[in-house]
C-alpha cells in the first residue's frame, strides 16, 4: 500500500435538479491498494460519488480525478484505470458467460480472458450457462471477473454486495481481497451494510447526506472511538444512536484509555462508529431545518 | 443482442421477397403467352383473357408495392429503437460503457450490423420491387417513370437508414425501448412530412405548367396553379376564396352558373387550372436529389445518436 492517492476529489459537489444535491463539497484522497469501505445510509449519494469517479455523473462544482486523470474531461483514459461492478450486475440475459468474456475481449484492448475465466473456474461458475440462469451470487461473481480481467488497477465495486445472501457476500468479498492483495489493485466498495465490508477493508470512508464525515484506516478508527452509556467521557461527542437493546449510547473520539478501561466507556465496533458518524451527521441536519 | 428484432426483419423481409417474386413471376409467364396484348393503350383482339388475368394481380401487386414502400419505416424502427435503448433499459449499457473506453466506439460497432443488415436487406427488396413494376407495367420505361415513386429502387434503401439513424437516436434519449419505440414513429412522421414537403416544394420550382388533364402518366404530379385571367399565376388554396367554382372540362375556372342554360357564365372567367408535373426524363435525377438529402439526413442522425450516448447517463 503506498499513500499516493489515487482517487481524488476537491470540493466536489453534484445536484440533480434544481435542488436535490447528492454531493456537497467533498474533499477525499483514496491512496493506491488495499480495499476502502465507502458507508453511508440509502441516498447519501455513495453510487454518485462513484459515478463521477468513472464519468457517468459530471461534477456541479469541483474536480475528481483517477490516476491523475479527469474522468469527465478525458474519459476513455480514466475508464483504462478502472474496472466497475455496478449495483445490480448487469449482464445479457441470453448471452452466456463464456459470450461475456468474448464480449469483454471485443470491448476491451488487452482484457485478460484467461484471467477473469480462471477465476470464474475458481469458483465454480458455469460458464456455458446463460446469464439469466445464474444465481445472483454468480451474476455478481460474473460481473466482478469482468472487472477484475481488465487487469485495471483500480476496481470501483458500487454496492455490489446488496442482493445477495450472506454466503455469496462472504465469497464475494473473498475474491476482491484476493484479487486486490495479489494483484495490489485499489478497490473501493460502497455498501449500507458496515459486518459485511468489516472484514474485508483496510479503510474506511463513511458518507452521510452528501458529506464526508469519516475517513480513515479501519484500525485507527475503532482505535479512536469508544462508546458510552450514562455517563458520556472526556473526548469529541460524535454522536448519539440506540443499542440493540434499545438504550442510548454515545460515540466519543478520543476517550482516554483510562476512562474506556474504569468501564465508563468501552471501545466501539467498526458499526458503532458509522452508526455514530451517521448520528452526528443527523443531528447537524435537524438543527439546521 | 437483437437477436429477435433481426429474426423478425428478416422473416418479414423474406416473405415480402418471396411473395414479389412469385407475383412477378405469374406476370412475366403472362407476358410471355401474350406478348401481343402489353400496351393497356391499343385494343387488340384476343386480350381479354390476358387482362383478366392480370386483373386478378392487381391487387396483390398493389399491397406488395404498398409493402415495399413501408418496408424502410418498419426496418428502420424494429432495428434502430432497440439498439441502444434496451441496453439503458436493461442496465448493460453501464457494462459495456465501462468495460470499453469509448463510447462511440462501442455505438460504431453497435450500429455497424445494423447498418449492413437494413442496407442488405432493403437493397433486395429494392430490386424485387423493380422487378414486380416492371412485370407489372411491362409497357412502360420505370426509369424514366414516376410511377409508384418510392414504392421501389434505391429510395427504399435511402429512406430505411434515415429511420434507422432516427431510432437509434430516440432511443438513445428515451432509453427505454417501448416508449421510444412510439416517440420514433411520430418523429418518423413528421421527418417525412417534412422531407416530402421540401422536396416537393424543391421539384416544384422546376415543374412545368400543364393544361388541366393533359400531363403525362409517367410524370410526377405536385400540385395545381391557377392562371388568373390578368396574368398572375396563384396557389389552388384560392379557389376556396370563391363562392361558386366551375371548372369545365378544358381546365377553365368560372365563379358563376348561367341560370337560363345551366351552363357556366363565361362572363365570369376566373381563370384556367394548370398541373404542376415534373415529365419522367427527370426520374432518375429526383431520386438522385432525394438520395442525396436522406443520406445527408441518416449521417446526421447518426452523428447524433453519438453525441447522445456520448454525454448521456447509462441509466434509463
Amino acid at each position: 500500500m503506498s499513500d499516493q492517492p489515487i482517487l481524488t476529489t476537491r470540493d466536489l459537489a453534484k445536484r440533480f435538479g434544481r435542488r436535490t444535491w447528492a454531493l456537497t463539497g467533498i474533499d477525499l484522497d483514496v491512496p493506491e491498494g488495499g480495499v476502502t469501505a465507502l458507508v453511508g445510509p440509502n441516498a447519501a449519494g455513495k453510487s454518485t460519488l462513484i459515478k463521477t469517479w468513472i464519468g457517468f455523473e459530471q461534477p456541479t462544482r469541483g474536480r475528481v480525478s483517477v490516476a491523475g486523470i479527469d474522468p469527465w474531461k478525458d474519459r476513455s483514459a480514466a475508464l483504462a484505470h478502472v474496472g466497475y461492478v455496478p449495483q445490480s450486475p448487469a449482464l445479457y440475459d441470453a448471452l452466456t458467460v463464456d459470450d461475456h468474456l468474448d464480449l469483454a475481449v471485443q470491448l476491451r484492448p488487452g482484457f485478460d480472458r484467461a484471467y477473469a475465466r480462471g477465476r470464474l473456474d475458481q469458483l465454480g461458475i458455469p460458464v456455458a450457462q446463460s446469464a439469466r440462469s445464474l444465481s445472483g451470487g454468480q451474476q455478481a461473481q460474473v460481473a466482478l471477473a469482468l472487472a477484475l480481467g481488465t487487469r485495471a488497477e483500480i476496481l470501483l465495486l458500487d454496492e455490489p454486495l446488496a442482493s445477495l445472501d450472506p454466503l455469496a457476500r462472504r465469497e464475494f468479498l473473498h475474491v476482491v481481497t484476493d484479487a486486490v492483495r495479489s494483484g495490489g489493485q485499489t478497490a473501493l466498495l460502497s455498501s449500507h451494510i458496515v459486518t459485511d465490508v468489516e472484514q474485508a477493508c483496510d479503510r474506511l470512508i463513511v458518507l452521510g447526506v452528501g458529506r464526508v464525515l469519516l475517513h480513515d484506516t479501519v484500525a485507527n478508527a475503532l482505535a479512536a472511538h469508544a462508546v458510552a452509556s450514562g455517563e458520556v467521557p472526556a473526548g469529541e461527542r460524535i454522536g448519539e444512536f440506540a443499542d440493540p437493546g434499545g438504550a442510548r449510547v454515545t460515540l466519543v473520539r478520543g476517550a482516554a484509555q483510562a476512562e474506556s478501561e474504569s468501564g465508563a466507556a468501552r471501545p466501539a465496533t467498526l458499526e458503532e462508529v458509522v452508526l455514530g458518524y451517521l448520528a452526528s451527521s443527523r443531528v447537524t441536519l435537524d438543527s439546521a431545518a | 443482442m437483437q437477436r429477435w428484432e433481426v429474426i423478425a426483419v428478416v422473416t418479414g423481409t423474406a416473405a415480402l421477397l418471396g411473395a414479389s417474386l412469385f407475383v412477378t413471376q405469374q406476370l412475366r409467364d403472362l407476358a410471355a403467352a401474350y406478348p401481343r396484348c402489353l400496351d393497356p393503350t391499343t385494343v387488340t383482339a384476343g386480350c381479354d383473357a390476358y387482362h383478366r388475368a392480370v386483373g386478378r394481380l392487381d391487387m396483390p401487386a398493389s399491397l406488395l408495392l404498398q409493402v415495399s414502400w413501408a418496408a424502410p419505416f418498419g426496418t428502420g424502427l424494429v432495428l434502430g429503437v432497440p439498439l441502444v435503448a434496451r441496453e439503458i433499459e436493461h442496465r448493460t449499457a453501464s457494462l459495456a460503457w465501462t468495460l470499453s473506453r469509448s463510447r462511440v466506439r462501442w455505438l460504431v460497432g453497435r450500429a455497424a450490423f445494423v447498418v449492413l443488415v437494413t442496407v442488405a436487406l432493403l437493397a433486395a427488396v429494392a430490386i424485387t420491387s423493380e422487378l414486380l413494376a416492371a412485370a407489372y407495367a411491362p409497357a412502360r420505361h420505370l426509369d424514366s417513370d414516376f410511377t409508384w415513386y418510392g414504392r421501389r429502387g434505391v429510395l427504399l434503401v435511402v429512406r430505411g437508414l434515415v429511420v434507422l439513424g432516427l431510432g437509434i437516436s430516440i432511443g438513445a434519449v428515451v432509453g427505454r425501448a417501448l416508449p421510444a419505440l412510439l416517440v420514433a414513429v411520430f418523429g418518423t412522421v413528421l421527418l417525412f412530412t417534412g422531407i416530402s414537403l421540401a422536396m416537393d416544394r424543391w421539384n416544384a420550382a422546376e415543374a412545368t405548367a400543364r393544361p388541366y388533364g393533359q400531363g403525362e402518366s409517367d410524370a410526377l404530379a405536385l400540385g395545381a396553379r391557377i392562371e388568373l385571367t390578368d396574368g398572375e399565376v396563384v396557389g389552388d388554396a384560392y379557389l376556396a376564396s370563391l363562392e361558386n367554382i366551375v371548372i369545365d372540362a378544358d381546365g377553365s375556372v368560372y365563379s358563376r352558373f348561367d341560370p337560363d342554360s345551366g351552363l357556366p357564365d363565361r362572363s365570369s372567367l376566373v381563370g384556367r387550372y394548370r398541373e404542376l408535373m415534373l415529365p419522367g426524363e427527370r426520374y432518375p435525377q429526383v431520386v438522385a436529389r432525394e438520395s442525396a438529402v436522406g443520406i445527408g439526413a441518416a449521417v446526421l442522425l447518426l452523428l447524433a445518436a453519438g453525441a447522445i450516448v456520448r454525454h448521456r447517463r447509462p441509466g434509463a
